[in-house]
């Protein structure tokens, strides 16, 4: 029962980070959004685990989530500031607003 | 990205364990979620962060493009090889009983293998393929 109510709030507080991830104004916004995103996922893998009777499978596909995410935040900040994904300098020297 | 510190000293931490769980998942694939190709591409990550945060250059002299298109090639004839040997001892394609003394060692042996090769070539591409997209603007 706390269970199911945990993974209700969870998606309900996935749907309020969506939402902001599709109206948000400015790119940050939607990053913010899609990284709180990422982490609601990872909780309710784990929640899911448990529901299911078998955490030790789902916590494994949990953690790999939170590394490859991680790494898919950095992607997007980087073609963000920068343009490119491979230089460690600016291509342009204008931002994306 | 190379002149900021949380993101360098947070990839240096957090490469080794993607590493490390791409290493899990290869291994651990017959008892849990996993397999060749999901760590292929879990061991690709760590590298793709590399190239992220400190630039495709460095990427590149880590590991070279020559490099890389022996891995993809040997994990392919690792494979194959496998298959094949089981040819040569007189079974089917790819039936990995006659591997080992017994049924199940051999079937162990020859899943592990093949595994092996599929973790080891798709960790390769992956690379590649990052390599292909991200260095379009390099000089």
């Amino acid at each position: 029962m706390i269970l199911a109510s945990t993974a209700v709030g969870l998606l309900i507080a996935m749907a309020f980070a969506l939402t902001r991830a599709i109206k948000g104004p400015t790119v940050y916004d939607r990053i913010l959004a899609s990284n709180a995103l990422g982490t609601k996922t990872v909780l309710i893998i784990a929640v899911l685990g448990f529901l299911v009777g078998d955490p030790g499978h789902y916590i494994d596909i949990a953690l790999m989530y939170v590394l490859i995410g991680f790494i898919g935040t950095i992607a997007v900040l980087k073609v963000s500031e920068f343009g490119d994904l491979g230089q460690t300098q600016p291509v342009d020297s204008e931002p994306p607003k | 990205m190379n002149d900021n510190p949380v993101l360098r000293i947070v990839a240096k931490i957090i490469i080794p364990m993607i590493l490390i769980f791409g290493l899990y998942v290869q291994f651990h694939g017959d008892f849990g979620p996993g397999g060749g190709f999901q760590a292929g591409v879990i061991f690709a990550t760590g590298f793709i962060l590399y190239g992220l945060v400190f630039g495709t250059d460095a990427l590149r002299s880590a590991i070279p493009a020559p490099i890389l298109r022996i891995v993809i090639a040997g994990g392919l004839l690792l494979y194959v090889g496998v298959g094949v040997a089981t040819l040569l001892m007189g079974s089917d394609f790819l039936a990995y009983n006659v591997l080992g003394s017994t049924p199940s060692g051999g079937q162990h042996l020859g899943i592990f293998l093949v595994e092996l090769g599929v973790g080891v070539t798709v960790s390769a591409v992956m690379i590649t393929v990052f390599l292909g997209f991200a260095g379009r603007n390099d000089p």
